[in-house]
């Protein structure tokens, strides 16, 4: 079925009363959402938001399923991505050769996700969070090496974890998100085991 | 300009507003270009007392030569480009290149992919509104209206950011189809989220629309007539206000349009508080077409996404990725071909259209074959509506011109591209 016209009007001011009852019925919706206030401000960086996993954050290089085909780097729009020659052992020729590797530039990535999507063996991967700050710009280049590493995120060790749910009365909902806490929590408890442990061993 | 005219460069004079002489009360005021409220363009005002007696929109300040960047990128990287023109619309800003290029290439997007784009292009109307009507609020010192629809923009913006993994650069249709099919829990939200505006909208209504101070300054101000309007080649809300049917989507449907059932709201009135209500109404029949859409795309199964020129050579990989069975990868993503990075298209010209948030957005596309396009023309929304700037504030009060100004739905940054 296409689209239909309809025709409509402004709604109609009575002479009489609306005035009256156009201040009741603002103050009224007012008032409740003064009781009941419909919040969704996030305390960033005392907490932070826990993205869904197809969030298009920063990316990671799996270097061994990489077949140096360059086409990230030619998609690229921002040309934040580049192709560096290293050299690499060849195991079976018993050689040194020189092998591309796309490296990535932070200072002009637009997060538009075309490398991850035409990598044809998904050797590149999108981590859900984007909000990592670095000293200074040189930093943001980065190097092979670092390009293979999930970046590390500050607020993923203090910051209260969130996560916004749909909700039908309220929009959104914040909701702090246990699982993600619970977790951090067992892995701080163990890092501290083992440090104790370190710790008797050097006495 | 030349500072202090007499003369009145305009035609048009509203009946009863004469433009008067030239006369020592005159003082030009500027408002913009880094006036909070104008956004980045600079509109010379020339009143009489407190009257405006001529009014001239300026615009360039935010000029970035879309047009020319995109002579020098591939087809693929002008997508991302185009998206910048105007961000909270990225999605209907976009689709019309996309479906120019598709035209060129000879393809159509499969009848899934088509859904797909029309739901984001639903989901961006319905943001970008919230935003021209949280910004109309604030203008008229209605802080509580900026701070709800904000608020309620959030919803829908993460909508899309569930569907695309980005808040506001979707860059979601490509050539031939989309990018990524809904999440399994996605109609769910949407139907939560459609409920919720629906509810809301009887808010606005009632904080807004209806409070009697803020009628009082919208009736009858910025009046724009219906043979106005069409003299002047405005589109969007702005001349369905006005009482011009006029509506790509009605006039010629595009993507899933021709197959969901929705109004198209056209009012008399023609002053600021119509166009306001002609923003309202159309949220309204856009959460219905979302809730069609998510239901139809709930309803059939999650094939032909992607137009079998690209995914018929698609390698096992890709249907992996798309079924979720690679761990570090999210599911339904439609991954592209190697193809996209070098596409070549036939030489041609082609033209679309699509109705965006603001108006129809018009893109004429040329190639020569090449990897790169001979020349993209875009013509915005927002270029074709700032000139009412110049016919409707003369003969309204200085303080008339936020409630104009706002109700037009400004976006400098698409008038410049
Ligand atoms: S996400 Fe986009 S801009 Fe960033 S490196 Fe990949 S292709 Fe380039
Ligand atoms: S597209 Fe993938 S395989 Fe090709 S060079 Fe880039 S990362 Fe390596």
């Amino acid at each position: 079925m296409p689209a239909k016209v309809s025709q409509k009007k402004n709604p109609k001011r009575n002479p009489l009363g609306k005035v009256f009852a156009g201040n009741i019925g603002a103050l009224a919706v007012g008032l409740k959402y003064f009781f009941d206030p419909n919040r969704i401000t996030l305390l960033y960086p005392h907490e932070y938001i826990k993205l869904n996993k197809g969030y298009r954050g920063f990316i990671v290089l799996i270097k061994e399923k990489c077949i140096s085909c360059s086409s990230c780097a030619r998609i690229c729009p921002a040309a934040a991505m580049r192709m560096l020659s290293v050299k690499v052992y060849n195991e079976k020729l018993k050689k040194y050769m020189i092998k591309k590797y796309p490296v990535i530039n932070y200072n002009r990535c637009i997060f538009c996700g075309l490398c991850v999507d035409v990598c044809p063996t998904e050797a590149l991967y999108h981590v859900p969070y984007h909000d990592i700050v670095y000293e200074n710009m040189n930093d943001m280049i980065l190097s092979l090496e670092d390009f293979q590493k999930e970046p590390e995120n500050i607020e993923f060790k203090e910051g209260i974890p969130v996560k916004y749910y749909f909700d039908e009365r309220r929009g959104l909902v914040k909701t702090p998100y246990m699982e993600e806490l619970e977790k951090r929590n067992e892995k701080e408890e163990k890092n501290q085991k083992v440090e104790g442990e370190g710790e008797k061993g050097a006495s | 300009m030349e500072a202090g005219t007499a003369s009145s460069g305009s035609g048009i004079h509203l009946p009863g507003m004469e433009i008067a002489k030239a006369s020592k009360n005159r003082y030009e005021v500027m408002i913009g270009p880094a006036h909070p409220g104008s956004g980045h363009m600079r509109i010379f005002v020339e009143v009489d007392g407190d009257i405006m007696v001529k009014v001239d929109p300026d615009i360039g300040f935010v000029h970035r030569t879309m047009e020319k960047l995109a002579e020098g990128r591939e087809w693929i990287q002008n997508i991302p480009l185009f998206e910048r023109i105007a961000i909270l619309d990225a999605c209907n800003i976009t689709l019309p290149y996309v479906r120019a290029v598709e035209k060129l290439l000879g393809i159509e997007a499969p009848e899934r992919a088509r859904y797909l784009r029309t739901l984001l292009c639903e989901i961006n109307r319905v943001a970008s509104h919230l935003y021209g009507m949280g910004i109309f609020g604030v203008f008229l010192g209605h802080s509580t209206l900026y701070m709800w629809a904000f608020g309620d923009r959030e919803v829908f913006i993460d909508l899309a950011e569930r569907l695309t993994g980005a808040r506001l650069t979707h860059t979601y249709p490509v050539f031939g189809g989309v990018r990524r099919d809904i999440p399994d829990d996605f109609p769910e939200d949407a139907r939560k989220a459609t409920r919720y505006m629906r509810k809301r909208l009887n808010e606005y209504a009632k904080i807004f629309l209806n409070n009697p101070n803020i009628r009082s300054r919208l009736e009858n101000v910025g009046v724009l007539t219906k043979n106005q309007a069409a003299e002047l080649g405005l589109v969007g809300p702005n001349i369905r206000a006005s009482g011009i049917r006029y509506d790509v989507r009605l006039n010629e449907p595009y993507e899933a349009y021709g197959d969901v059932d929705f109004e198209i709201p056209v009012f008399e009135e023609g002053d600021s508080l119509a166009r306001a209500w002609a923003r309202v109404e159309e949220v309204r029949q856009s959460l219905n077409i979302i809730d069609q859409v998510v239901t139809w795309l709930e309803k059939h199964p999650r094939e032909n996404f992607m137009h079998e020129k690209f995914w018929k050579t698609a390698p096992k990989l890709y249907k992996d990725v798309y079924e979720g069975k690679i761990s570090y990868s999210p599911k339904y993503r439609i991954k592209l071909m190697p193809i996209f990075a070098s596409l070549k298209v036939p030489p041609g010209k082609s033209f679309a259209r699509v109705e965006a948030g603001r108006g129809e957005i018009v893109y004429y596309v040329e190639s020569n074959g090449d990897i790169f396009p001979y020349r993209v023309r875009v013509v915005s929304p927002s270029f074709r509506n700032v000139i009412a700037f110049k016919y409707v504030m003369p003969g309204h009060r200085l303080m008339d011109l936020p409630a104009i100004y706002g109700s037009f739905d400004y976006f400098p940054p698409a008038f410049d591209r």
